[in-house]
């Protein structure tokens, strides 16, 4: 039982985590229909921000943490008002291109910074002793960074349901002609979706980069990793990112703990997660909570 | 009709005729033969004196080596101070003239870790006239392998995969292979494992250089290596290794043998700190003792995993600068002289990128000597010939570089080293497998 519960509690760490930077992908998403395929550069930009103004400016660690997401929340704003804002009404392909080519400058940008072919981690300002509740063991890094994930996650759905500026990203989300009858700016909005994306993206890489190390590729892979968890819980939905990531948290953690190593099988922890979100996108094309659009032909 | 008819004749006869004038002219072209060859024999003593004259007027030559490997992408964190260690080492032969009035070229070129670009800048540097190349991937030597047959060109590779030395003539290790690496940390394992046969598992990269040392692991053990490998693992991106440090726990796993990067290690140690489950002495009863091969350490291990890599044992061949002797001192002034900030200077890719470099200097050193041309084929002989009395002692390893016609792996011998207080530290004296030699 107890190895049971070890297994839950790591899995819902990771799949908070993986809710936290998948996050990023929704908020462009659920305004501007993109994919953003520089999420993981992101990602890694606000790592090695925290660490540089920690480590090389000497600021704490908590400050650092606070203004790497503003920094990258401007970041993302910039970019999305230098690159992104000319292709307004331009078809979503050309978009998606244009967000691949950022990830490519994104990562000469960084290759030219010891970021890009160094290793460096955060100073380690939490208890190395792990926090133990009846043989059920979690690290202090782990739990803070869960702490912090469900803070921002709590904070982003208040947003969205509650503040002028999130009713008016989820009105251009729906219907974006609509929205602009009644005065929304779109192009407003679309810039305050790319900034979100930074600020989550900067305190997912803060968190990752806490519990790994910092390195540019493991980082960047983040970018990836969480595809399937956005997919599997739609898109355009927050929750769903949410209950996705836990869902795939879990997944790896008992695949790991009960299929891997038996039957002769091994790497099924990487592997499950994905039959299973084929298997749930057979029967859920738009994932467990993404919008179900029908138009008419 | 008529007209094809004509034409066959026609071509016929042509045919005929040209066949019988090369008959009558076969003595000619035979004395033809003789006399190119007499030349071509003339004309490679004319070039050795030619090169010697050279030496003597002080007119150096220019010889040309080329060096694909990740500067950028995966591994980069490796691919960068092997790179500089190369450049650097070049760059000190030139300036202090250990080659005479010749000078080294040295092309370095990032391929990003992707095989295609791994071969079109080996196509490029075969263009510019290269005599020794210096490869870096597991997965590019093994693809390039036949080109390097093809081309008799000396390839000195940053994979020491056991499999690139399979069928092939030109390729050159420059330390022991993986697979030596795996089978003599095991056998470190069983000396000193206190109760019973050891229980181990290893944790892999999933791929070609991962996988390399797995079998002739399992070959040691089924030759007598008194040791069990419960599992191998094939680690993915994971965040956290709870559950698979548990599964071994449970499976009554004590050592770890990891055969990765860093990261990835790191990783796994950090989760073992969080469970509280890494040992805390050598084999402690109930607890996971990690070791790794020579990718799956060194002093970026510790910068990424920190106080979690506490009591982590790796093997290599390399000297760390912790290592405190001629060979360390030597390293750091190169990194000084050039520029290289702390963390290249201790890093042990660097010092792999000096001794491939070392490696190929000294084949040239030693043909120019002889008087010998410089080019693939001296190259090559040179390193054939590189032991017994003319091993080559580089100072940046633990032991001499040798190679034979039998023996394409450098440095036959591992320094154990041991994290303590943040820093790697060497264990003992250098050590040779016995293992090795049943499972050939």
């Amino acid at each position: 039982m107890i190895y049971f519960l070890q297994l839950v509690v790591s899995g819902t760490v990771v799949g908070s985590i993986y809710a936290l930077s998948g996050l990023g992908f929704v908020l462009i998403y659920k305004s501007s229909r993109v994919l953003n395929m520089a999420h993981g550069q992101i990602i890694a930009c606000g790592a090695f921000i925290t660490f540089a103004l920690t480590v090389w400016a000497g600021i704490p660690i908590y400050l650092s943490f606070i203004i790497s997401m503003i920094i990258t929340f401007f970041m993302a704003m910039s970019v999305e008002r230098v690159f992104l804002r000319r292709l307004i009404g331009e078809p979503v392909i050309s978009v998606i291109m244009v967000t691949i080519g950022l990830m490519s400058i994104l990562d000469g940008l960084i290759y030219l910074t010891p970021f890009g072919t160094e290793n460096f981690s955060f100073p380690e300002f939490l208890p190395k002793t792990p926090i133990t509740m009846g043989g059920v063991s979690i690290s202090w890094t782990q739990f803070v960074g869960v702490i912090i994930t469900f803070m921002l996650i709590a904070g982003f759905s208040w947003f969205f349901k509650k503040s002028t500026l999130g009713i008016s990203m989820r009105a251009v989300s729906d219907d974006q002609l609509a929205s602009m009858s009644i005065g929304v700016s779109i192009p407003k909005v679309f810039g305050l979706a790319w900034a979100a994306a930074g600020f989550s993206a900067a305190a997912a890489g803060g968190i990752i980069g806490n519990i790994t190390g910092l390195n540019f590729d493991t980082l960047v892979a983040f970018g990836i990793i969480v595809f399937p968890v956005v997919i599997l819980g739609g898109l355009d939905s927050i929750f769903g990112a949410i209950v996705a990531g836990i869902i795939m948290g879990l997944i790896q953690q008992f695949a790991a703990g009960y299929l891997d190593g038996h039957w002769g099988l091994n790497g099924t922890a990487n592997v499950l997660p994905y039959i299973i979100l084929l298997i749930i996108l057979l029967f859920k094309p738009h994932g467990l909570f993404g919008t179900h659009e029908i138009e008419r032909v | 009709m008529k007209t094809v008819k004509k034409m066959f004749w026609f071509i016929f006869m042509i045919s005929c005729g040209l066949l019988f004038y090369s008959c009558g002219e076969g003595e000619k072209v035979a004395d033809l033969e003789s006399k190119v060859e007499q030349l071509t024999s003339e004309n490679t003593t004319l070039q050795k004196d030619l090169t010697a004259l050279k030496e003597k007027v002080g007119e150096g030559q220019v010889y040309k080596l080329g060096c694909s490997l990740a500067i950028t992408g995966p591994t980069s964190d490796a691919g960068n101070p092997y790179s500089k260690g190369v450049e650097d080492y070049v760059q000190y032969v030139n300036d202090e003239k250990l080659l005479g009035d010749s000078k080294l070229v040295c092309f370095i070129k990032d391929d990003g870790y992707e095989n295609e670009a791994t071969k079109r800048n080996f196509e490029e540097f075969l263009d510019e006239g290269i005599v020794l190349y210096l490869n870096y991937s597991t997965g590019s030597t093994l693809a390039l392998k036949n080109d390097f047959e093809e081309e008799k060109i000396p390839v000195i590779p940053a994979s020491f995969h056991a499999g690139n030395l399979e069928g092939s003539h030109y390729i050159f290790l420059p330390i022991v292979s993986y697979s030596n690496q795996a089978i003599s940390l095991s056998e470190y394992i069983v000396a000193n494992h206190k109760k019973g046969t050891p229980q181990a598992a290893m944790f892999i990269n999933p791929s070609a250089f991962g996988r390399g040392p797995v079998d002739d692991l399992k070959k040691a053990v089924a030759a007598g290596l008194k040791m069990d490998i419960l599992e191998v693992v094939e680690h993915g991106q994971d965040l956290d290794n709870t559950a698979l440090l548990k599964r071994l726990l449970e499976k009554k796993v004590q050592y770890v043998i990891c055969h990765t990067v860093q990261p990835p290690v790191a990783t796994l140690l950090k989760s073992a700190q969080a469970l509280g489950v890494a040992a805390k002495t050598y084999g402690e009863p109930g607890k996971l003792t990690f070791l790794g091969l020579h990718y799956a350490g060194g002093p970026d291990l510790i910068t990424l995993a920190g106080s979690a890599a506490e009591g982590y044992y790796w093997t290599t061949s390399y000297k760390l600068t912790s290592y405190k002797d001629e060979g360390a001192d030597a390293q750091l002034a190169l990194a000084k002289r050039y520029g290289r900030d702390e963390k290249t200077a201790n890093s042990q890719n660097y010092t792999n990128g000096v001794q491939v470099a070392q490696i190929a200097v000294e084949a040239i050193r030693r043909a120019k000597a002889k008087g010998n041309e410089i080019d693939r084929q001296s190259l090559y002989e040179e390193l054939l010939a590189m032991n017994g009395y003319d091993a080559y002692y580089p100072l940046t390893t633990v032991g001499p570089v040798t190679f034979s016609k039998d023996d394409q792996q450098g440095v036959d011998t591992l320094q154990l080293y041991r994290v303590e207080d943040g820093v790697f530290q060497a264990i003992g004296v250098p050590f040779r497998s016995e293992f090795v030699k049943k499972v050939k």
